[in-house]
């Protein structure tokens, strides 16, 4: 009888349950895919909005970053345009990268483009993104990157760069802190070919 | 992952040299790791056989080095601390002091630790044995239910402490979680008739002494380090009456004795006994006729005793207050033959004060 | 089937009646000026902490089991490994029961960080950040900072310390806080949002999840805190900074924190 009431209760709790009952299930991926976190949707530095799921399909690394980061950040972004020269002169092909925000608060779109420019990115090779809905502490959790506002402002933060196969599970993860890991170059070059 | 250790050691080993390599005065034979002596580990990895306190594992008879597997397990448990007293302890394997390890210079000794399940606290390991940061502990980490290893060579024979180094440590270490391991030199240590393993540490009950049920930490004595318990082997009673320690006449015997702390030092004594041999900080150096060793806490010694008199010897830390009232104390029992030669007797009566007026036969005499 | 209607009618007020004692009640916590315990780097933080909103409670087994009975994705046994490990909610009798006769008055414990994510987020709540929480836990049913009453220290580690081996308690066995908030210091440890965050680094950056490399150490952690001393407080930041978000511990639970405008 508790078991039915509480059931019931659980029922009538309302619509933030029921709303988060609806998610989708993203069954047709492998159980340790973090495409599926619960839904996430990104904003990218064009205005184009998606949804994290939907960049399943292609090889991709994935990481953090905020835009006002004077230090950590640019780091974590040159070490990628690096990592892909490697790539190419390693005889591969660059993968998409996706950065997403851990300041929503700050990195509108107009901020997120004006850190493309300056790091002479674009579109759809290396997307800069912010969470329009859903919960990003779920995405730094699956990639262990943890973060912490400091009271005199800007975050307390890792970096973890994480290459993706095209259905969503980390083959490798990189600190992106300067250095370029041939060991990662390889997985990256590896991983593109297997797909292709 | 452990040929990648293997081979990481073996790496450091030949690029660094071996630590008494270049040492000035010469280091006794044996306890200081050599290329000779202390090559690639030999045959099949051997498993320790743990015993609980105040048990020791059997001397090493093997002369070549070799890797040893150590299975450890922390675990939280209501314990007695004396008679009537209970207290929430922190431990390897159960015990406190946790098991004896003992293994020969130069082996490669694979530490493996887990946390029981039903445990609340993520705990570690740190050997003094170890030559490397942290002593094991960063690599030992572990959550309840969870398990990790980590693999050194021991370069340095002496007889060390570990315990655990998880954050509070003080906590940790007050709560009994620390043990001994001794690494033999190449050639063993001289042959004794019995081993016994003890180890002193403090515990800050919020009880008075003795007082009975189960007793929490206090947290202001431990800050200001005034223990409520100083014992043997974790608690009151552990090495006396039905516990107590036995030899024979004749025998000689070898304390591995090691002091948890967390804060004080011991003063190590036998009650009606010098140490023969000592290795009084427990390493190579080798020091004789001993009344009382200082032992600081994540420190040990090494002390040997010939036994020449049959009797019940207290084992002390001879900073009195501890042994009178705080647990301090335990015994050795020695049985054999009364030596009237070397200990008797001789009268116990009364005599007059001074001053008084001598007896009257007496002083008759002279006059 | 004119006995239909009161069939509904009886099970819905049963439900209200369920609902009544088991849905989560938020309490609120006024903001201010506080002195964290933990330390950034060799520095003292003092941090403006805004009003919230908390649970009176830790969340209790019930009130999770009604969640993934709701929320099937994560109950034990289909929940993916990237979210949970082979000991989240481990006890329970079935993945939807927890078994326990007390499991209205018990704190959920044995979930990850991202189950308890979830629940939070499922009412439009999160879980607190580690300020939040500090501050909600400083205050004493009298003082909004209690953390420097000796006596209250020695209560607590002697507290923790006496849970050795056991579940965890019911809740409410002790008066509540100043703000009304129950249970934060001596039942169980409580998940926080930036967990993963407590400790940086030597060079200022921040290890992975899980690491707390300050505390790896034991001289270490005398540089982490701001006073030392506070046993309960260190053996509390030690447990949780050593868990990975996919680790579930039996004495791990969560409480919510939201908007102090929300609605109920």
């Amino acid at each position: 009888m508790k078991r039915i009431a509480s059931l019931l209760c659980a029922i009538l709790l309302g619509t933030g349950l029921a709303a988060a009952g609806q998610a989708a299930e993203s069954t047709a991926l492998p159980p340790t895919s973090i495409y599926r976190i619960p839904p996430l949707t990104l904003i990218d530095q064009d205005g184009r909005d998606f949804t994290f799921a939907s960049l399943a399909g292609t090889p991709r690394l994935v990481g953090m970053f905020y835009a006002s980061c004077r230090m950590v950040c640019p780091v974590e972004i040159e070490t990628l345009k690096r990592i892909e020269r490697a790539v190419v002169k390693a005889g591969g092909r660059p993968v998409p990268v996706l950065l997403v925000s851990f300041d929503p608060a700050h990195d509108d779109v107009a901020a997120l483009k004006q850190a493309a420019r300056q790091h002479h990115v674009a579109a759809p090779e290396f997307l800069l993104t912010r969470a329009r809905s859903g919960d990003i502490g779920m995405l730094g959790g699956v990639l262990g990157v943890s973060w912490r506002p400091l009271p005199g402002g800007g975050f307390q933060h890792n970096v973890v760069v994480a290459l993706l196969d095209r259905e969503g599970r980390i083959l490798a993860t990189d600190p992106a802190d300067g250095r370029v890991d041939p060991a990662f170059v390889r997985a990256i070059v590896q991983q593109e070919r297997d797909t292709h | 992952m452990k040929r990648i250790l293997a081979t990481a050691i073996a790496l450091a080993l030949g690029a660094a040299g071996f630590a008494g390599s270049t040492h000035a005065s010469p280091l006794p034979a044996g306890w200081t790791c050599t290329p000779a002596l202390c090559g690639a580990p030999q045959g099949k990895p051997i498993v320790e056989h743990l015993l609980p306190p105040p048990e020791v594992p059997p001397p090493i008879t093997r002369r070549y080095p070799a890797t040893v597997i150590v299975n450890l397990e922390a675990k939280e448990v209501v314990g007695k601390l004396a008679d009537g007293v209970k207290y929430d302890f922190y431990t390897f394997d159960g015990t406190v002091p946790g098991p004896m390890i003992r293994v020969r210079v130069g082996d490669t000794v694979e530490i493996r630790l887990k946390n029981a399940h039903s445990d609340h606290m993520p705990h570690n390991i740190d050997l003094h044995a170890v030559m490397g940061v942290g002593g094991g502990a960063a690599n030992s980490i572990v959550i309840p239910g969870h398990e990790a290893a980590f693999a050194f060579k021991a370069l340095h024979a002496g007889l060390y402490v570990y315990h655990c180094a998880m954050a509070p440590a003080a906590v940790h270490i007050a709560n009994g979680m620390y043990g001994a391991i001794l690494v033999e030199p190449a050639d063993g240590l001289p042959k004794v008739d019995k081993e016994f393993y003890v180890m002193q540490g403090e515990f800050y009950t919020k009880g008075a002494y003795m007082q009975p049920g189960l007793q929490p930490l206090d947290m202001t004595k431990l800050l200001d380090e005034q223990p409520t318990y100083v014992v043997f082997n974790g608690r009151v009673g552990s090495l006396t009456g039905e516990h107590a320690l036995r030899a024979k006449e004749g025998q000689t015997v070898r304390f591995f004795f090691s002091n948890g702390g967390p804060n004080l030092t011991s003063s190590f004594h036998m009650i009606g006994g010098i140490w023969n041999t000592v290795w009084p900080w427990g390493g190579s150096n080798e020091d004789h006729n001993v009344q009382t060793i200082s032992v600081p806490p994540g420190g040990s010694t090494i002390a040997d005793m010939k036994l020449v008199v049959p009797g019940t010897f207290m084992l002390v830390d001879h900073a009195a207050v501890r042994m009178f009232n705080k647990g301090a104390l335990g015994q050795l029992v020695v049985s054999g033959p009364e030596q009237p030669d070397l200990y008797r007797r001789l009268w116990n009566k009364p005599f007059p004060p001074s001053g008084t007026s001598p007896a009257p036969a007496a002083a008759s005499s002279t006059h | 089937m004119p006995r239909v209607p009161t069939i509904v009618l009886l099970t819905l007020l049963l439900a209200q009646v369920a609902c009544a004692g088991g849905a989560p009640r938020f309490v609120p916590v006024s903001g201010g000026r506080f002195v964290s315990s933990l330390l950034d780097g060799t520095r003292t933080v003092t941090v403006r902490v805004a009003p919230f909103a908390m649970m009176e409670e830790p969340v209790t087994e019930a009130q999770f089991a009604a969640f993934v009975r709701h929320h099937p994705r994560w109950q034990r046994g289909r929940i993916t490994p990237l979210f949970a490990g082979p000991q989240y909610l481990a006890g329970w009798r079935t993945p939807t029961d927890p078994g326990d006769a007390g499991a209205a008055r018990r704190p959920v414990t044995g979930v990850s960080w991202f189950a308890a994510r979830a629940y939070c987020d499922s009412l439009h709540a999160e879980l607190p950040n580690w300020y939040q929480w500090e501050y909600a836990a400083a205050a004493d049913a009298t003082h909004h900072d209690a953390r420097a009453d000796t006596a209250r220290r020695n209560a607590i580690l002697a507290a923790l310390m006496h849970a050795t081996g056991q579940r965890p308690g019911l809740i409410g066995r002790r008066p509540a806080n100043l703000y009304g908030l129950r249970d934060l210091n001596r039942l169980i440890w409580e998940w926080v949002g930036d967990v993963g965050a407590l400790f940086p680094e030597a060079d200022g950056d921040l290890g992975s999840a899980g690491s707390g490399s300050v505390l790896r150490l034991c001289g270490g952690a005398a540089l982490a805190f701001r006073d030392p001393s506070d046993y309960a407080l260190a053996e509390r930041v030690a447990a949780l900074s050593m868990l990975a978000p996919t680790d579930a511990s039996p004495f791990v639970g969560f409480r919510c924190v939201r908007n102090p405008g929300a609605n109920p």
